[in-house]
């Protein structure tokens, strides 16, 4: 960590209160201004202004670190609320996590294992190999020469996290969309308090292990024995992200497998499990080189009601159909209601994305290199639908409503 | 029959450990010597050969506690290869793991030692010694080693991060965050200026310039003073005020 980190609360609400007393001023300027501007001038001076507000929130999550990293994780994912400019900014936080040094390593085994690591491992390399979400990752062997990966999570940050949270919502109302913030920020909170169980992790990757049973797909096994509510130990899984394999140049074969089994894997999930592994970072997911996959950070996965995944295939086939009737009841069912239902809407909002949902679905296969803007051109369809949807109190977000991530 | 070394130093420690449960449990004030012998199985007079008296207990156990910090930073096989931040903050970090079960007998060393300053500087010299002579180690091989700049006033930084490691014994001792992990936190960002400051010798350069403001600017303002006192109008109501007007 070459810079000081902001310490307690009160140095964290000066950060976010000075962001915010920030943001707020460029908006009067811009809207001070905007009355002796020319249209064109007037977009060009808004997106500006967008820019110049991007960067602010971001350099404040990044003094922030911890919790705002994964809320900015989080928020650039939920694709339908920031604009393209914020999530630019928001995505660069990704591999941007403070590592741990040697004295917090030994400290976090010590106290959670009530070891030190050269007692509990016949080897422990102090220095990670990855960073994880909200903590990072060793290499380790096991007495019987096992090699297993050693989560470890930063002491403290659940604590830090609650009061986080709390400025991250005085934070809200600066960005566009702030209702939408600011529900999906309690959504955020109520999973990022999942994902720093790594007790609730290590029980839920044991239960896809046993449960989901796909022809490529690997899930590591738990040590429960070297894990507790803030260390996580599993087998090594080996596999490289999808970055590195891409780079070794994989014959047709293997992509084409490793894209059957991640969508074997979705699906079964979805169908059989009523379970899903919802983290779509793509360091989440390992590729070996015959094309298979293993799964790894079950810190996060989203249980289906039974309705849910009962309305989920007649939506889809109501989306193949181009059925407007039965493609707005079933949202009803779901929690989300559409209005105004005008012709308008219908030809300009609803049927490009429900073009866009079955593309994929009405071949026998889908090349998506031969639809390279198929994820990009997502964005702007389904911005365009959810300012148009009023979530029913019992919200699902859109994500998860159409059955799979988009990021 | 005579008792070896080694028995002796187990005797202590008995009487030590036994000391912080009755210490902890009936505070400083009413804990009795006797009551600290029985419990430490030993008898009414053997406990006074090792510790004439109360106060005495209370910082022989601090003490003890600065040999078993030393000894379990001994016991870390790659310790050698922490960098100094990482060294520090291990100090500390092993400080408060020790002191751990003894938190609340920590507590009334605090409150005898600071509350009344002087009597606990006196008391707690040896166990100031033990640390900062860790600290010392530290810091030499950092400078050998190329690490750390030749710092100027370096021994004063050992006394310095003395007070710093006593700061961070206060805090935690008033930190209810579960598993003190504010403490950690502080301690964790903390550490990152103190490195900082040592790296760049900070401490000498600031105390250059107070020196240097010191001898510039307050033989002026002695002056000032002196021209102050000695102005026609002070005088004059000094006189009036004397002679009761």
């Amino acid at each position: 960590m070459e810079s000081v980190l902001p310490e307690g609360k009160w140095a964290r609400a000066g950060i976010v209160g000075s962001t915010a007393l920030k943001v707020g001023l460029r908006e009067v300027q811009h809207k001070v201004k905007r009355p002796f501007m020319s249209l064109e001038r007037q977009q060009a001076d808004k997106l500006d202004t967008d820019d110049k507000n991007a960067e602010l929130i971001f350099n404040a999550l990044t003094q922030l670190r911890g919790t705002a990293l994964k809320v900015a994780q989080m928020l650039s994912m939920e694709v339908e609320i920031l604009p393209e400019r914020y999530r630019k900014e928001l995505e660069k936080s990704f591999h941007q996590v403070p590592p741990l040094n040697r004295v917090l390593v030994r400290k976090a085994i010590q106290e959670q294992l009530g070891q030190p690591p050269e007692y509990l491992f016949t080897s422990f390399n102090d220095q990670a190999f990855a960073a994880a979400s909200l903590g990072q990752v060793h290499y380790a062997t096991l007495q019987d020469g096992i090699a297993v990966a050693v989560k470890i999570q930063y002491p403290g940050i659940h604590v830090a996290m609650k009061n986080d949270m709390k400025l991250m919502r005085k934070l809200a109302p600066n960005l566009p969309n702030p209702q939408m913030v600011l529900q999906s920020l309690e959504e955020v909170g109520a999973r990022l308090q999942e994902e720093v169980d790594y007790a609730h992790e290590a029980a839920t990757t044991q239960w896809f292990a046993e449960h989901l049973k796909i022809e490529g797909i690997h899930i590591p096994q738990v040590y429960p024995k070297f894990s507790a509510a803030r260390i996580l130990t599993t087998e090594l899984m080996g596999g490289q992200h999808l970055d590195a394999w891409l780079a070794t140049n994989p014959s047709q074969e293997a992509r084409n497998r490793a894209a059957q089994s991640l969508y074997d894997m979705m699906v079964y999930s979805v169908r059989e499990l009523k379970r899903l592994h919802v983290d779509p970072n793509p360091g989440n997911y390992l590729f070996h080189a015959d094309g298979s996959v293993s799964l790894i950070d079950f810190g996060c996965t989203k249980q289906f009601s039974a309705e849910f995944i009962h309305i989920l295939p007649q939506l889809l086939k109501a989306f193949l159909e181009e059925d407007v009737e039965a493609i707005l009841a079933a949202y009803r069912i779901l929690g989300m209601d559409h209005k105004p239902t005008t012709e308008h809407w219908y030809q300009e909002v609803l049927r490009p994305f429900a073009h866009w949902v079955a593309l994929p679905l009405q071949t026998e296969s889908f090349d998506f290199g031969q639809h390279q803007d198929y994820t990009s051109n997502a964005r702007e369809i389904i911005q365009r639908l959810s300012q148009n949807t009023k979530y029913l109190p019992k919200r699902i977000p859109l994500k998860r409503a159409i059955g799979f991530p988009i990021y | 029959m005579k008792i070896n070394e080694q028995d002796k130093q187990l005797t202590k420690v008995r009487i030590l450990v036994a000391a912080v449960d009755v210490i902890t449990i009936r505070g400083f004030k009413n804990a009795t010597m006797r009551e600290i012998a029985k419990e430490a199985k030993v008898g009414d007079a053997t406990i006074y050969n090792y510790f004439p008296t109360k106060e005495k207990l209370l910082y022989g156990y601090c003490e003890y506690v600065q040999q078993q910090v030393m000894q379990e930073l001994k016991d870390i096989s790659n310790f050698h290869e922490y960098s100094v931040q990482e060294q520090l903050q291990q100090l500390v970090e092993t400080t408060l793991q020790i002191w751990l079960p003894a938190r609340e007998f920590l507590q009334q060393v605090f409150e005898l030692s600071f509350g009344a300053p002087l009597v606990g500087f006196t008391h707690l010299e040896e166990t100031k010694r033990l640390f900062t002579a860790m600290v010392v180690d530290i810091l030499d091989a950092a400078i050998e080693a190329g690490e750390l700049p030749e710092q100027p006033y370096r021994e004063l930084l050992p006394r310095l991060f003395w007070d710093y490691a006593n700061g961070i014994l206060a805090y935690w001792l008033k930190d209810n965050s579960e598993g003190f992990a504010n403490t950690t936190q502080v301690i964790d960002r903390s550490m990152e200026i103190i490195a900082a400051i040592l790296q760049t010798g900070m401490v000498g350069k600031l105390l250059d310039l107070v020196s240097f403001l010191f001898r510039t600017h307050i033989m002026t303002h002695t002056e000032v003073l002196k021209s102050l006192s000695q102005a026609p109008d002070l005088v004059a109501s000094k006189r009036r005020f004397m002679e009761g007007k």
